[in-house]
């Protein structure tokens, strides 16, 4: 059977970003999407371009940083990391998320279902 | 295209072209890799239509500016009420920051004039500059390296005499050739002096300024080679100088500077001040370095007269500066102060904004919903405040240059004199930036705190959904603005009435004589060359020489046939006679009587040095004892003619003929003068100072005056206008002694025309302010009371549908802007009381009496402050009237 590929889940494609900046590093937009879709086991159906409004409102947050550099191709890329402030808005979120997660779980718990 | 624009097409490209090269790996042809690529990134043309959008909501954008634009139309009130009070608040702020650039960052507008210094000899002891430096002028400018152009000069004011009958003073620079050089200063005409006029043998030689040129030789084409008078001297003109020079300081007329015969020893001969330019490749650190070695030399070699002296270097503009220019606390005092202005000037625009913003609290809601983050509504409301604060700002300073181009410069001509050529008052680049950098403050704090307030659980508030229905309020911050501006309110126009009395004084002062029958002239004398050391002898000698010159003086004058008369005074009518500590004859008796360790108590009068013809000449009629007799100026005569308010003042009535007085002269160590007898006593002949409270005290010394500190000339004219005298007075003084200078030539009637110039502009200055003000303390309370309606709408519309009685609604409405008024009134009032009891006249026969607190003062404050309420009442007027007018279906659907 294959995996349905689904949707990412509404607001959390920010979240994606700042896991995997933090967990691979710095990188380009387009490499970027390739890791999440292969992270997620190609589960997700990522419209690559919804990535860069996401990274540019990541940016304002001051959550990433961007500047120019050159890609293993050798073409001029933009390349984006993560700041301090992001790593502890990744922090933060990812408690928010591993609770939220987990109340949810609970009331699935209840009902019978099995994650 | 814009960069941002550009860098994302950029960005776009290069994610497809790696898609591509991606899919190529895996075995697609370009082409279908390329379609495979775009297919992936989903629509380009959306995601940078998003991500422009995304840009344009960072910060601010064009549209904020565009609503505010709109702002200001749709409320034209605050528009100008706001933008009124912005305005003056930048105009005041840029007028101070000129003023306080002028004094402390001076600069000279020459080409190269930062590399123009000044050298100085600064004694450390005495912490003084030492102006007598010419030995030191002579051996610096034999060996400085580091400094060209060296050169000095010394000022002189000299009658200029240019024909028979034309003798004014003009103000003289005896400079070395090389300041022309040192500035390049260009003749139209002629030429500049030489080091050869310089020589001892060369003859005397003058060059002159555009202005004399146009003034006092009609612009004579011919007038190289003429000779002219200047002092008791003779030049011949060879140059004209072009419009605008004055260096050294303010200067129209340049002779040589000849040291050849002047005392050359060290810490001896003429005051000169020395300048220079700093050689190519040097800087004030090298040159220093080089004074310094050239110092500490000195100090070693000529011990006793240079070893506390150091010799520094100085840029020329700070000779005019408040210390040296340097003094960064002093800058920093100034720019809080303009700070604090514009701050407390744009809070109370803030609380209208404030209040505006209330009324669109909804609206504001409605974006908070829409997504829009706290940081973007304050950003908003900053912008709308921006374009307010920008369009203020230019009226600010198209208002400052008004002001400095038509008033600074005057006032700063009737308080220093001439002003030196490198003062410009007129818009600077720097003041631009000022202007730029308060607008910025203004509309910070005009638009952010009140945003900032606005905003403050606006989420919350949504939930809610019932705008209006409370929870946003008027915080303390706003009353304590609102009470602080009506106190304000009440205590200016207490300001403009004081100065209106102290002007009113001025215009109605009466010295007891017909002022518009004489000329007052006063009198000066060029100083000679070298009058350093004077002996005792030689002192007596000059002031036997003045006598006889200003006796002739005299002479010549009164044999005029328009002329009754002639006198000198040692102060003009209404010219501040020195007030000082008297001590009566009686006074040990009486304080014995009482208490034998009483002091002698203290009493003031004003003391007038006359020559002894003076009463006869101002027909001041003598109403007991005797007039002065010539005997009575000789010293030891010791007597003194007082008038009728020192009867009345200080005799308290008593019989003043031959009572008994001295002056005490505390800190003095003679002590106490000698006993002075009344001789005589004359009707009202105010000597006091017109603009305080009268009539003073005053008696009347006998003397001569060639023993005045200040030489002054009363000429009495037998009929019209004095001043037709003026030229033969010129004249004759020019003959009597060339080395005369009268100084200032004036009816003696317009003797205060200066200073009621100063204190109606002051009055113009705090009425302005006043009515700014007022302006604001009306606004707010409108502010205050709209809101408050607007907010009770649904209240007051329940309660009117209830049949709830006008009177009560109406006072559960007036509550809060009553009280904010009543402790605003209350406040100013205590201030205003406050100050007339800390600052009565302390010192002179009035003392301790407060000044303009009668009866009358009282009851015109107590009426102004009914009317400031009935005014600030009528503020609320519309707000009430809308309120009482609610319909109660429509209140109870205002959501």
């Amino acid at each position: 059977m294959t995996p349905d590929r689904g949707d990412v889940v509404y607001g959390s494609l920010g979240l994606l970003v700042l896991t995997t900046l933090h967990a691979i590093g710095p990188m380009h937009g387009y490499r970027l999407a390739r890791r999440i879709e292969q992270i997620s086991g190609n589960q997700l159906a990522l419209n690559q371009g919804t990535l860069y409004p996401a990274l540019l409102k990541l940016e304002q947050m001051a959550w990433v940083s961007a500047k120019w550099g050159q890609s293993d191709t050798g073409r001029r890329v933009k390349i984006y990391s993560l700041t301090r402030s992001g790593r502890k808005e990744l922090a933060r979120a990812e408690a928010q998320w591993q609770r939220s997660a987990g109340i949810i779980a609970r009331f699935f718990k209840l009902s019978g279902h099995t994650a | 295209m814009s960069r941002s624009e550009r860098e994302l097409d950029d960005e776009v490209e290069a994610h497809l072209a790696e898609a591509v090269d991606d899919h190529v790996a895996r075995g697609l042809s370009p082409q279908e890799a390329r379609y495979a690529a775009l297919r992936d990134f989903g629509g380009v043309t959306q995601v940078k239509q998003v991500h422009r959008e995304m840009r344009s909501c960072t910060f601010m954008n064009w549209l904020d500016f565009k609503l505010g634009g709109r702002m200001l139309v749709r409320y034209p009130g605050l528009t100008v009420v706001g933008g009124l009070a912005m305005a003056f608040a930048i105009l005041v702020g840029i007028v101070i920051f000129q003023f306080a650039a002028l004094f402390l960052y001076p600069s000279l507008p020459l080409p190269n004039g930062d590399r123009i210094v000044q050298l100085n000899l600064h004694d450390l002891v005495e912490n003084e500059t030492e102006k007598r430096a010419l030995h030191d002028f002579l051996s610096w400018r034999d060996s400085l390296r580091t400094i060209d152009n060296l050169g000095a000069w010394r000022d002189d004011i000299r009658t200029l005499i240019v024909a028979e009958g034309d003798a004014r003073p003009a103000y003289v620079a005896e400079m070395s050739s090389s300041g022309f050089t040192a500035v390049q200063g260009q003749p139209l005409i002629g030429r500049v002096l030489t080091p050869e006029d310089e020589q001892p043998a060369a003859p005397a030689v003058a060059v002159i300024g555009y202005e004399l040129w146009r003034t006092r030789f009609g612009s004579d084409p011919n007038v190289l080679g003429r000779t002219v008078q200047l002092g008791a001297d003779h030049s011949t003109i060879v140059g004209v100088m072009r419009e605008g020079f004055a260096f050294p300081v303010s200067h129209e007329m340049w002779v040589p500077l000849k040291i050849a015969g002047v005392d050359q020893a060290p810490r001896s001969g003429p005051a000169i001040t020395i300048f220079g330019t700093l050689a190519e490749g040097e800087t004030f650190e090298t040159a220093q370095a080089e004074l310094t070695t050239h110092g500490r030399r000195a100090a070693v070699e000529q011990k006793p007269t240079h070893e506390r002296l150091e010799p520094r270097v100085v840029r020329y503009a700070d000779m005019m500066a408040m210390n040296g220019g340097q003094d960064a606390v002093f800058m920093l005092l100034i720019y809080s102060f303009i700070g604090m202005l514009v701050v407390l000037m744009c809070g109370n625009v803030g609380l209208l904004l404030f209040a505006r913003a209330a009324s669109r609290e909804s609206d504001l809601i409605v974006r908070t919903a829409l997504g829009a983050g706290r940081g973007r509504i304050v950003a908003q409301l900053f912008a709308e405040a921006l374009v307010l604060g920008g369009l203020a700002a230019l009226v600010g300073l198209a208002g400052a240059a008004l002001v400095l181009r038509n008033w600074a410069m005057t006032f700063l001509e009737i308080n220093l004199g001439r002003l030196p050529f490198w003062w410009d008052l007129s818009l600077s680049p720097a003041s631009i930036a000022a202007a730029i950098v308060l607008t910025v403050l203004a509309a910070t704090v005009a638009g952010v705190i009140p945003a900032l307030k606005i905003t403050r659980g606006m989420s919350d508030r949504l939930k809610q959904t019932t705008a209006g229905s409370g929870g946003l309020r008027f915080g303390g911050v706003w009353t304590v603005v609102i009470v602080a501006q009506v106190a304000v309110t009440v205590v200016f126009p207490a300001i403009v009435w004081f100065e209106n009395v102290q002007l009113g004084r001025m215009q109605d002062y009466n010295p007891g004589f017909p002022t518009d029958q004489f000329l007052a002239v006063s009198v000066e004398r060029d100083a000679p060359v070298d009058n350093d050391g004077t002996t005792d002898a030689a002192a007596v000698e000059q002031n036997a020489r003045m006598a006889a010159t200003l006796g002739e003086l005299r002479t010549r004058i009164a044999a005029q046939p328009g002329v009754a008369g002639v006198t000198f005074v040692e102060t003009l009518p209404g010219g501040e006679s020195p007030e000082r500590r008297i001590e009566m004859g009686y006074d040990a008796a009486e304080a014995g009587r009482r208490n034998p360790d009483a002091a002698a108590p203290i009493r003031w009068a004003t003391v007038v040095e006359t020559e002894t013809n003076y009463f006869e000449l101002v027909d001041a009629p003598l109403l007991a004892g005797r007039g002065f007799t010539a005997a009575d100026a000789e010293p030891g005569a010791n007597v003194v003619i007082v008038d009728q308010a020192f009867v009345d003042n200080v005799l308290l009535g008593r019989n003043p003929i031959g009572q008994q007085l001295r002056l005490v002269r505390p800190g003095n160590p003679a002590g106490p003068s000698d006993w002075y007898s009344v001789v005589g006593l004359v009707g009202k002949l105010d000597s006091g100072v017109p603009y305080r409270k009268g009539p003073f005290a005053g008696f009347y010394l006998p003397s001569t005056p060639e023993r005045f500190d200040n030489v002054h000339m009363l000429i009495r004219v037998r009929s019209g206008d004095p001043m037709t005298v003026a030229p033969q007075v010129r004249e004759i003084a020019a003959g009597v002694d060339p080395s005369l200078r009268l100084v200032q030539i004036q009816r003696a009637n317009e003797l205060a025309a200066g200073m009621l110039w100063v204190i109606r502009l002051w009055m113009s200055i705090t009425l302005a302010m006043s009515s700014v003000a007022l302006l604001l303390s009306l606004a707010g309370l409108y502010a205050v009371m709209a809101f408050t309606v607007s907010r009770r709408t649904r209240e007051i519309g329940v309660r009117v549908a209830l049949g709830g009685s006008r009177r009560r609604i109406i006072a559960a409405i007036f509550r809060r802007p009553l009280i904010q008024m009543g402790i605003g009134v209350l406040a100013g009032i205590a201030f205003i009381a406050f100050m007339t009891f800390m600052y009565p006249s302390t010192e002179g026969p009035g003392a301790g009496q407060a000044e303009g607190l009668t009866l009358r003062a009282i009851a015109m404050q107590a009426g102004y402050a009914a009317l400031m309420f009935g005014v600030c009442m009528l503020a609320c007027v519309v707000p009430t009237r809308r309120a009482l007018n609610i319909e109660p279906t429509t209140a109870l659907r205002t959501e």
